[in-house]
């Protein structure tokens, strides 16, 4: 039978080859290269236009070799900050408790001056009758309704609405055909309540003024019907590995360096421009205990 | 006798009653606003964007995806032929070992194979983190369980008189064994195997949708934005590439069958297949270099009994588990009813053309992507699931009965429509009724992969287990998520003893001699 050799030679070729490929990784290890991301909340040319640039910018200033690595949702961007594919990720508020509980040690670097106070909007499709609304018990109004949030794991696009709605008794299985509908990410929403495809929506109220601003919007297709109130979200979440392998003082440099962004520059006026703030603040993890309460209370932190 | 003449025919056509509950769900639930998004998706699909990068960007994505299909469909087949021989009795018995040995490894193959590779995917991904590799193992993990039980029982069915005969004659067992059974199994298996390249395409794609890279990622992130000019480029190239290794796959079939010479032919492929999967994995590695760096080994943290416990009680398991039974036989009741009914109604030429492109169609669409579209113009619910489901295995249970049909002999249609019979009548107790038993023996395999299948779009359809798991793996309980995966593979399991139970019913009361089609479950 001569096929057997053949077979046999394969399966040794194979296996050499996978393995020359396991071998030869150290070599790219060595070169330390610094890796942020960020949870996709928005179009991905959009992010990929900001963190460019954002990498570029700390790459100057830390003298490290810095990568952009895209993730596809929000629980991606935490398993990879878990993993440690990611020494610095920006989260939403509930992603980032997230991950600091399965990273314990990991340092909340610093956050938006919109971040200590953010709000989510409800938008809601014009035709679909849903009056603005005032008192927060008139969110029972939304029974009944086509309504998305953004994703899952999102704070502003899901958690903090949900939160609200279930004040005024509306849960997820009020909505039409007992479940709501998980758009992805806040651009997604905004498109798919102005298309009609559903009735109403929750996103974060600075993804709804950027897309306002860059004319986005078709005001007589969909409208803002209630905003939440304010919370504390999102925040730069760095490993606690980062000064032994990028020398000491790390990461506070990280730090100053982030919270140094001013519109003097022009490259980094761009980058806050892209980010919907004027600069960045410090920011400690006391901020999201309320955000970890909340979590833990609708079931998405255990 | 008369009664079960006129039963199996019959009994291919009535599941397609579960379209019924479907689209009246369906329909009821489509609004206005989500009708101009349809109208505008059909629209894209003729003005598909031509712009520069968007095309660059799906052809380097189809890249990808392609590399990552190959490379675990050659890993997976190689594994697979080595735990199929060494799980098959035959083996045990001919090395006159303990045959229990070989019952063993073949009952453990039964739970990487009852859980989905999107599955696998979702859980790797949380210990290995990101990269391409991941999709290859989550991929090669039930590919090899599910060739390797094919080879096993295509060793332990073949006739064995030559292999003991040589075996009386002096040969030592194992060059008998490779002698004898190898020539007897090669051609099926390596039809098999070629059919697991389809499906390993079509993996890799669904494993992009869920954020492992590629032209699923593509498709996901263009469906998200609405963007359905660039959507459509990405498609139609996906389409085309399925259109064309099952074209190649079906000529490959002819070339190696149709002469005498199979012998030298199953070489010269076996050497093709080894070119194409080292080009295929080194251009992995090129395209991707942080491929085999990026992987780290994570332990999640192992939880306790009582965890488990407090998640054993938080899950809804009675719901959950009637959404993925609901989900699972509405869908089969449609992809095996609606294909020799659209036959039946449109038996003429152009008929039988028409639907072989719209079941091409059907099998290149990526389920999850199916859920998404219907879910711009209807609400989220079990149905959505349920026909995005149904739609790619219409396509699947369609294709193995035309195909079926055409390879019958023209004799008995002739002596039935040469009594008088209407032509539809006479297709439905000729043709349809020569195919029937096979016919109904594949649906129930096909069953098995439907049940699996849900973890597919429950995610999507925000129903029944898969959904939950999705839900799980995003608040990170890993408790649930262990009760989840247990509970998916003991209903896989019991749909899987239930179906092959059916299925021998089915196949032993049919005199249709095995071809490479029964093995495409």
């Amino acid at each position: 039978m001569p096929t057997m050799p053949i077979r046999k030679n394969l399966f040794v070729s194979s296996v050499f080859l996978v393995g020359n490929i396991f071998l030869s990784t150290p070599k790219v290890i060595a070169e330390q290269t610094f890796s942020i991301g960020a949870i996709p909340d928005q179009n991905p040319e959009r992010l990929n236009r900001l963190y460019k640039l954002l990498s570029e910018e700390l790459s100057e200033k830390l003298e490290v070799k810095v990568r952009y690595v895209p993730v596809i949702n929000y629980t991606a961007a935490v398993t990879a900050f878990r993993t440690g594919n990611l020494d610095l990720v920006w989260f939403g508020g509930l992603t980032g408790v997230q991950a600091r509980l399965q990273k314990p040690g990991a340092k909340v670097i610093a956050q938006r001056d919109i971040d200590s106070k953010f709000t989510s909007v409800l938008i809601a499709n014009k035709s679909s009758g849903i009056p603005t609304i005032k008192n927060i018990k008139d969110l029972k109004l939304l029974k009944g309704k086509r309504f998305t949030f953004g994703s899952e794991s999102s704070t502003s696009g899901r958690l903090m609405p949900q939160y609200y709605l279930e004040k005024a008794n509306v849960t997820i299985n009020s909505f039409k055909g007992k479940r709501p509908g998980f758009s992805g990410s806040h651009d997604a929403t905004l498109a798919l309540v102005q298309s009609g495809s559903y009735e109403a929506g929750a996103l974060n109220e600075q993804v709804w003024k950027a897309n306002l601003s860059r004319k986005r919007v078709d005001l007589s297709k969909v409208k803002v019907i209630w905003r939440t109130p304010p919370y504390a979200n999102y925040h730069w979440l760095a490993q606690s590995n980062l000064d032994k392998r990028f020398g000491k003082g790390f990461t506070s440099k990280l730090k100053t360096v982030l919270v140094g962004f001013s519109s003097k520059s022009p490259r980094q006026k761009e980058i806050m421009k892209l980010f919907g703030a004027k600069k960045f603040v410090p920011a400690n993890a006391n901020q999201y205990v309320e955000i970890e309460l909340i979590g833990r209370k609708l079931g998405k932190i255990k | 006798m008369k009664k079960i003449y006129l039963s199996s025919p019959i009994l291919c056509l009535l599941p397609a009653l579960a379209i019924i509950p479907v689209l009246t769900n369906l329909i009821l639930n489509i609004h206005l606003g989500g009708v101009y998004l349809l109208l505008d998706f059909l629209k894209s699909a003729i003005t598909p964007s031509t712009d520069k990068l968007v095309i660059l960007s799906a052809i380097k994505g189809l890249g990808i995806t392609a590399t990552i299909a190959i490379s675990s469909w050659a890993i997976s087949s190689f594994t697979g032929i080595i735990i199929g021989i060494i799980s098959s009795n035959k083996f045990w018995i001919f090395l006159k070992g303990p045959s229990w040995l070989g019952k063993s490894i073949r009952r453990l193959l039964a739970f990487p194979r009852s859980i989905h590779e999107l599955i696998w995917g979702l859980l790797l991904q949380s210990t290995l983190g990101l990269s391409p590799l991941v999709a290859i193992i989550a991929i090669v993990i039930p590919y090899s369980a599910l060739v390797a039980r094919v080879v096993a029982d295509q060793i332990d069915t073949i006739d064995d008189r030559s292999l003991i005969a040589l075996i009386q004659a002096g040969t030592k067992p194992i060059n008998a064994l490779i002698t004898s059974i190898g020539p007897a199994i090669l051609p099926t298996i390596i039809s098999y195997i070629g059919y697991r390249l389809e499906c390993s395409l079509r993996a890799a794609t669904i494993l992009g949708i869920f954020g492992m890279g590629g032209i699923g990622s593509e498709l996901e992130l263009s469906l998200r934005s609405l963007e359905f000019n660039e959507m459509w480029t990405s498609l139609w190239l996906l389409i085309f590439s399925i259109f064309a290794i099952e074209e190649l796959l079906d000529r490959f079939r002819l070339w190696l069958f149709t002469k005498s010479s199979s012998g030298r032919r199953i070489i010269i492929s076996l050497i093709l297949v080894i070119i194409i999967t080292i080009m295929s994995i080194i251009l992995l590695y090129i395209q991707n270099q942080g491929l085999f760096l990026d992987i780290r080994w994570n332990t999640v943290k192992l939880t306790d009994i009582q965890k488990l416990l407090i998640a054993f009680n938080e899950l809804d398991w009675l719901n959950l588990y009637a959404d993925t039974l609901i989900m699972t036989l509405l869908a089969a009741g449609i992809a095996i009813g609606i294909p020799p009914l659209t036959l039946l109604i449109l038996p003429a030429e152009i008929g039988g053309k028409f639907l072989t492109i719209i079941w091409t169609f059907f099998r290149a669409m990526p389920i999850p992507l199916t859920a998404l579209i219907l879910l711009l113009f209807t609400t989220p619910s079990i149905y959505v699931a349920t026909l995005a489901l149904a739609v790619q295995n219409i396509g699947v249970l369609g294709r193995l009965l035309k195909e079926g049909i055409e390879q019958q002999k023209n004799e008995l249609f002739h002596s039935v429509t040469s009594t008088g019979a209407k032509m539809r009548s006479a297709w439905l107790y000729s043709r349809l009724y020569s195919e029937s038993k096979s016919y109904l023996g594949f649906a129930a395999y096909r069953t098995d992969v439907l049940l699996r299948e849900t973890a597919v779009v429950g995610v999507v359809g925000g129903a029944g287990l898969g959904w939950q798991l999705q839900e799980s793996l995003s608040s990170f309980d890993w408790a649930q998520v262990i009760l989840i995966i247990s509970g998916y593979s003991t209903l896989t399991l019991i749909g899987e003893a239930i179906s092959e139970y059916s299925n021998n019913n089915w196949i032993n009361s049919s005199n249709s001699t095995p071809s490479h089609h029964s093995l495409q479950y």
